[in-house]
């Protein structure tokens, strides 16, 4: 009996060093119920890793007792529960009543299990398979690069060998070379360039060369500087707190409606007050240098002064409720790929031009709302176009202007 | 030698004009205004400030609700049809730390119906999924950041009831913070319906 007995044990030793617990099955329950708080390792995450637990605990009754509900543990005085309620920022530990002894057992005997695994080996092989090809790509785009860029250098050289090629035509065709020109040599480079000038100016082909030219650019500039006039497209101010969409939108895929909780309901798209950063700053990098700014404006009770992008003037209305949540517009349709800007830009225009032109071509999302039933039917009588905004009145001018 | 001085003079020609049309406003810069006065509200806007306000504290144009106002605007205190309709005036003055009263006494106003559960659902992944995760086992995109986000569907989370989910989505709990400023009472409840759902793994 005795030999039997200690062969079980010998071959148990690897999975369930600490005796009795099944830690197959403590593994499951750990990753269940204690990993969003705990680790195996020493490495405190919210409450303390758990390297260890049995050597630093009273005694297994005791963990049996603090797990299934560690309120009523500390209530009772024990010293130890206080102890270890206090070093962890006196947050409550979920009470689990619904774990037996033998599940905690199996538990810890996983965790025991988990620090005595050997580290693995196979991760460095495959670091370095896998950086091989990397470095063959990294490659790749720098000879791509190479190239291209002398290609463009032959092309540059090519027009500025054609353009020399002109200028000494027209130059030869103007004034035949002269003794007196050789004397030029010697004299210095704004007297070279005085003579020049001169010389280009008493060329009438030239001249009317150059002044076309400054006449046509003149005159595209001002068309494009009037065009221009009002339009904010690619503004993208510098902000007082560096705040990433890329991060928190793309990477996070934090929902725009978190932050941004007036788009669906109003006028308004919002833009978050403090308390909606400190839903998650609150525990998440307090101590980066961005992230102190929104502290500092709550403990001096200010208001944090973001730059507004999208102004659209006061003479046009806009009501972000009535594109988001009725005509179930994205938000990227205006203000282009948020979640892969570091910084917010003005992608669009904001003309009555870019307004107008959506609605022409939008159609109405008229699917299950009775309100647009007798709509859809009279429209239906006239046209056999679908409905679009512009057909109920997306194109009057009070529409938006009054 | 001419052709050096009018290449010269040429090459200067030309490198005034490319300077003149490459020059671009900066990204800081909002452009040229034409008649700015009617741009720019005469009234106090929210979000949109031209001269600073001298009449509200720290320079605000806009200022707190009163406390104890409610907002109008889709305001509803009926729920369901007929004979079940319940009425609810969706205002809980619970306290944050009475978590025990919110479980003894709240219960969800809202009848389950195929629409609010939908409703829950999109509600649930606009504030809640990027850290409890699209299933709520805790395994959002946020969670592997913040540490600490529950299972919904283990043990100790299964049998939460109404008022404690409620309560939570409200002030708050352990970790996770208040969320009562970003949703309405209506909007929490029919997260609550769906976080049942989620319960049931």
């Amino acid at each position: 009996m005795l030999l039997v007995s200690s062969g079980q044990v010998k071959a148990q030793d690897a999975a369930a060093p600490a005796g009795g617990g099944d830690a197959e099955k403590g593994k499951t329950l750990f990753t269940n119920n204690c990993a969003q708080c705990h680790s195996v390792t020493g490495e405190k995450v919210v409450g303390p890793g758990l390297k260890g637990i049995e050597t630093r605990a009273p005694s297994k009754d005791w963990l049996h007792k603090w797990i299934k509900n560690s309120s009523a543990l500390i209530a009772t005085g024990d010293a130890y529960a206080n102890q270890v309620f206090n070093a962890n920022g006196k947050i409550q530990m979920s009470s689990f009543p619904s774990l037996s002894d033998a599940d905690i057992d199996g538990i810890l005997a996983y965790i025991d299990g988990a620090n005595k695994a050997p580290a693995p080996g196979p991760t460095a092989t495959t670091d370095g398979t896998s950086s091989a090809p990397a470095a063959a790509a990294s490659s790749g785009p720098s000879e791509l690069f190479t190239f291209v860029l002398i290609a463009l250098l032959l092309v540059m050289l090519l027009v500025l060998g054609v353009l020399l090629a002109i200028v000494s035509i027209l130059s030869k065709a103007v004034s035949p070379i002269t003794a007196e020109d050789v004397t030029v040599v010697t004299s210095t480079f704004g007297q070279r360039l005085k003579t020049g000038l001169s010389d280009a100016f008493n060329n009438p082909t030239l001249r009317s060369i150059v002044i076309w030219l400054f006449l046509l650019v003149a005159a595209k500039e001002t068309f494009d500087g009037a065009y221009s006039i009002g339009i904010q497209q690619g503004y993208a101010p510098k902000q007082p707190i560096a705040y990433s969409h890329k991060l928190h939108a793309g990477q996070y895929k934090i929902d725009c409606n978190y932050c941004h909780t007036g788009a669906q309901k109003g006028k308004n798209a919002t833009i978050p007050a403090a308390n909606i950063c400190m839903n998650c700053h609150g525990v998440i990098k307090k101590e980066s240098p961005e992230i102190q700014k929104i502290y500092t404006a709550i403990e001096e009770n200010r208001p944090i002064e973001w730059v507004r992008v999208h102004n659209l003037p006061d003479l046009a209305y806009f009501n972000h409720s009535q594109h988001v949540n009725v005509g179930n517009v994205a938000c990227q349709t205006c203000h282009g790929e948020i979640e892969k800007m570091e910084v917010v830009e003005a992608r669009s225009s904001l003309t009555m031009g870019w307004c107008i032109d959506c609605h022409r071509r939008t159609e109405v999302n008229t699917k299950d709302n009775a309100y647009y039933d007798k709509l859809v039917a009279l429209h239906r009588k006239e046209s056999k176009e679908p409905l679009k905004v512009a057909n109920i009145g997306g194109l009057e001018c009070s529409k938006c202007h009054y | 030698m001419i052709t050096k001085h009018t290449s010269i003079t040429a090459l200067a020609v030309i490198g005034l004009l490319v300077a003149g049309t490459s020059c671009k406003r900066g990204h800081d810069n909002t452009g040229v205004e034409y008649a700015p006065q009617m741009y720019d509200a005469v009234g106090y806007e929210p979000y949109r400030q031209i001269k600073p306000n001298t009449i509200n504290p720290q320079g605000l144009n806009m200022r707190l609700p009163a406390r104890g106002t409610v907002a109008r605007p889709n305001y509803h205190t009926t729920f369901g049809e007929g004979s079940e309709a319940k009425t609810d005036l969706m205002m809980y003055n619970i306290p944050a730390d009475s978590i025990g009263i919110a479980e003894r006494v709240l219960i969800n106003p809202i009848p389950e119906t195929e629409k609010s559960m939908a409703e829950g659902q999109v509600l649930y992944t606009r504030y809640c999924s990027h850290c409890h995760g699209q299933t709520g086992k805790g395994d959002g995109p946020v969670a592997a950041q913040y540490k600490g986000v529950p299972n919904y569907a283990t043990d100790a989370y299964k049998t939460l009831n109404d008022g404690h989910i409620f309560h939570v989505i409200t002030h708050g709990k352990g970790r996770m913070w208040p969320h009562g400023s970003q949703i309405t009472p209506e909007d929490r409840w029919k997260i609550v319906q769906y976080v049942h759902k989620l319960q049931q793994g």
